[in-house]
C-alpha cells in the first residue's frame, strides 16, 4: 500500500508539474475557466436567440450540465494525454513501464491532475451562471447526501472513462491527441447534459440509460437545482415508459449510479489490461509516430 | 581544380560528379541553384510534408471513428439542442454548417499551430531548418495534408447530418460560396503558420493554449448562432477571426440570407474581408517566422526539447 501510495503520489507531483508550472496561477487559472465559461455561454446564448430572452430555468438546466461536463471534458483527457506525452514526446513510457509501480497507477496519478483542473473548471462555470447570469440558488435546499454520492461517482466515472481512452491511445498514433474530445463530444449528445433525452429517439434513450455519466449529471442537478427539469424523464421518454412515472426519484438516481458506475468502472479496468497486453505484444510501449 | 568523383565501376561506366546529380565544377558552383532547382525542391518539400499526413490518414483506420463520427455525433448534439427548443429549421442548418467548418478550425489549432512545437519535441525542427528549403514550405505541406484529412470530415459531417436532419440549404450565389469557402481556408491556414511560429516560442503552455483557441473561438464566432447576435464582440470576431466571418458569409449564402440567416455584412464585402485577411495573414506569417526563427536561434530554444 505504502508503495503503491508513493508510485501514485510520485506520478501526481509529475503531472501537476508538467501541466500547471510553467506560469503562474493567475495566468494558469484564467486557461483552464476560459474553456469551460465559452463552453456555456456558446449555450446561453442559443437558448436566449430562440428564448427571445424568456428561457427560464432552461438557463440553469444548460449551465449546469455544461458546468458539469467540462470535468468530463478536461478530466478524461488526464491518462490518455500522458500516454501520448510520455510516449510520443518525453520517450519515457517504456521506462515507466517497465518500473517496479504498477502501470495504471502511474498514469492515474500522471491524470489526476487534469480531472482536479476540470472540477475548478466546472465550479468557476456555476458560480459564473449563478452571480452573472442570476441562476437562481438556495445553499439550504442542496441534497447533501445525493450530492456527495452524484459528487463521488462522478469523479470515479471520469477517471474510469479516462482510462479506457489511454488503453485506446496505447494502440494508436500521435495524432490521438484530439480523441479525448471527439469522445467527450460524442457522449454529450447522449448524457442529458444539456437537453432532455425524451428528445432524442428511443435507442439513443436507451443507450442514454446505460450510461454512467448520464445519471451522474442528473443527480447532481437535481441535488444542486431540487425542482429543475429532469433530464433523463420527462413525458413521453424512455424513462417514463419504463419506470411508470416522469422524474426519477433521488434513490432511483443514486441506485442507477452505483450499478451503471460499477459495472463502467470494472470493464474499463479489463479494457485497459486487454490494451496493455495487445501494446505488449505488438511493441506499442515504446512505438513513436508522427505525422 | 580537381572535381570529386564517385569510384568509375570495373566495367568502365563514366564517373559522375558528387554534387547532388549534375555537373559542377566546385562545392561552390554546385550551391549556385537555378529557379527551376530552388521551385521543384520547395514543391518537394511540399509532398514530403504532405505525404505523412496523407499516408498516416489512410493506414490508421481509427481516425474514421474519432475523426467522423464521434465529431458527427457533437454536432447532433447541438441539433438536439435546437430541437429541444423548437427552433426554426435553419437553426439546425447553422449548426451543421458550423460542425462541417470545425473540422477545418481543429486541423489548424493541433496540426498547424502547435505542430512545429511538437517537431521540436520530436527532433525533426532542427533537420527542417538544416534541410535546403524554406519552412513555409513545410507548413504548406502541413496544411495541404491537413486539409486532406479535415475535408474528408467536414464533407462527411455535412452529407451525414443534411441527409439525417433534414436540412434544406437554399444556394443562389455557387460561384461566391465556393469564393468564400476557399478564402476561408486560405486565411485560416495563413492564421494557422503564424500561430505555429508563435507557438516555436512556447513550451508546455502549448496544450493549454489550443484548448484556449478551441470553445472561446467558438463562441464568438458564433459557431451555432448568428454571430451577429453578439453586437460588438460579433463584430470584433468577423474583423479579426477568419471562421468567423466565414462561417457568417457562408451561412447568408447557403441559408437565403434573410430572417435569422441574415449576417454582420453582406457576403460580397465579407469575402473581400476574408481576401484581406488571407494576404495580411501569410505576409505576416512569412514574417513572423522569419523573426522568430531568428529570436529562437539567439535564446537557443530550436532545438531546446520539454521546456
Amino acid at each position: 500500500m505504502t508503495a503503491a501510495w508513493r508510485s501514485f503520489s510520485a506520478a501526481a507531483r509529475i503531472g501537476w508539474a508538467v501541466d500547471a508550472n510553467w506560469t503562474d496561477p493567475f495566468v494558469f487559472l484564467a486557461l483552464v475557466v476560459a474553456k469551460p465559461l465559452s463552453a456555456a455561454l456558446i449555450l446561453v446564448v442559443m437558448v436566449q436567440v430562440i428564448s427571445g430572452g424568456n428561457a427560464g430555468p432552461l438557463i440553469a438546466f444548460v449551465v449546469v450540465g455544461s458546468g458539469l461536463w467540462s470535468m468530463v471534458t478536461a478530466g478524461i483527457a488526464g491518462l490518455p494525454l500522458s500516454v501520448l506525452d510520455d510516449r510520443e514526446r518525453y520517450r519515457m513510457l517504456k521506462y515507466l513501464y517497465v518500473s517496479p509501480a504498477d502501470f495504471l497507477l502511474v498514469l492515474l496519478g500522471r491524470g489526476v491532475g487534469r480531472i482536479l483542473v476540470g472540477a475548478v473548471g466546472s465550479v468557476v462555470t456555476l458560480a459564473v451562471g449563478i452571480v452573472v447570469l442570476g441562476i437562481p440558488f438556495d445553499p439550504g435546499r442542496i441534497d447533501w447526501p445525493l450530492f456527495v454520492w452524484g459528487a463521488g461517482w462522478g469523479f470515479v466515472m471520469v477517471v474510469a472513462l479516462s482510462v479506457v481512452l489511454a488503453a485506446v491511445c496505447l494502440q494508436v498514433r500521435q495524432e490521438a491527441w484530439s480523441y479525448p474530445e471527439a469522445a467527450a463530444g460524442a457522449l454529450f449528445l447522449v448524457t442529458g447534459a444539456v437537453f432532455p433525452l425524451g428528445v432524442l429517439p428511443g435507442p439513443l434513450q436507451a443507450l442514454g440509460l446505460i450510461t454512467p455519466l448520464t445519471w451522474w449529471i442528473a443527480a447532481v442537478r437535481t441535488a444542486l437545482f431540487p425542482g429543475s427539469p429532469s433530464s433523463i424523464g420527462g413525458e413521453g421518454s424512455l424513462f417514463a415508459s419504463l419506470a411508470g412515472h416522469v422524474v426519477p426519484t433521488s434513490a432511483e438516481l443514486a441506485i442507477a449510479l452505483l450499478a451503471t458506475g460499477a459495472v463502467g468502472t470494472l470493464a474499463s479496468v479489463v479494457v485497459f489490461r486487454l490494451s496493455e497486453r495487445r501494446a505488449k505484444d505488438r511493441g506499442l510501449i515504446d512505438q513513436t509516430t508522427g505525422s | 581544380m580537381t572535381v570529386p568523383v564517385r569510384a568509375a565501376s570495373a566495367a568502365g561506366r563514366s564517373a559522375r560528379p558528387a554534387f547532388v546529380g549534375r555537373v559542377t565544377s566546385s562545392p561552390a558552383d554546385a550551391a549556385v541553384w537555378s529557379r527551376r532547382q530552388a521551385i521543384l525542391t520547395e514543391l518537394r518539400a511540399v509532398r514530403g510534408r504532405a505525404y505523412p499526413r496523407v499516408r498516416a490518414a489512410l493506414r490508421e483506420k481509427s481516425w474514421v471513428l474519432f475523426e467522423i463520427l464521434l465529431p458527427f455525433l457533437a454536432t447532433s448534439a447541438f441539433v438536439f439542442v435546437y430541437r429541444a427548443l423548437q427552433a426554426p429549421p435553419e437553426y439546425v442548418g447553422f449548426v451543421v454548417l458550423g460542425g462541417a467548418m470545425t473540422a477545418f478550425w481543429l486541423n489548424v489549432v493541433w496540426m498547424m499551430a502547435a505542430q512545429l512545437y511538437w517537431e521540436r519535441d520530436q527532433g525533426n525542427l532542427e533537420l527542417y531548418f538544416a534541410a535546403p528549403m524554406n519552412l513555409m514550405s513545410v507548413l504548406f505541406g502541413m496544411a495541404v495534408g491537413g486539409l486532406f484529412m479535415s475535408s474528408t470530415r467536414a464533407v462527411i459531417v455535412l452529407a451525414i447530418a443534411t441527409y439525417v436532419y433534414g436540412v434544406t440549404f437554399s444556394v443562389s450565389e455557387w460561384a461566391l460560396l465556393l469564393a468564400v469557402f476557399v478564402l476561408t481556408l486560405a486565411a485560416l491556414y495563413g492564421l494557422g503558420m503564424i500561430l505555429a511560429s508563435l507557438f516555436l516560442m512556447w513550451g508546455r503552455e502549448a496544450w493549454q493554449l489550443t484548448q484556449a483557441l478551441m470553445e472561446p473561438v467558438y463562441f464568438v464566432s458564433g459557431l451555432n448562432f448568428p454571430v451577429v447576435r453578439l453586437g460588438l464582440l460579433g463584430a470584433l470576431a468577423v474583423a479579426t477571426i477568419p471562421l468567423a466571418v466565414g462561417l457568417d458569409a457562408m451561412r447568408q449564402l447557403a441559408f437565403g440570407g434573410a430572417g435569422p440567416t441574415s449576417g454582420l455584412l453582406p457576403p460580397g464585402l465579407e469575402a473581400l474581408v476574408l481576401v484581406a485577411m488571407t494576404v495580411v495573414f501569410l505576409s505576416l506569417a512569412r514574417f513572423f517566422l522569419a523573426t522568430l526563427e531568428q529570436r529562437a536561434r539567439r535564446e537557443g530554444r530550436l532545438t531546446v526539447r520539454w521546456r
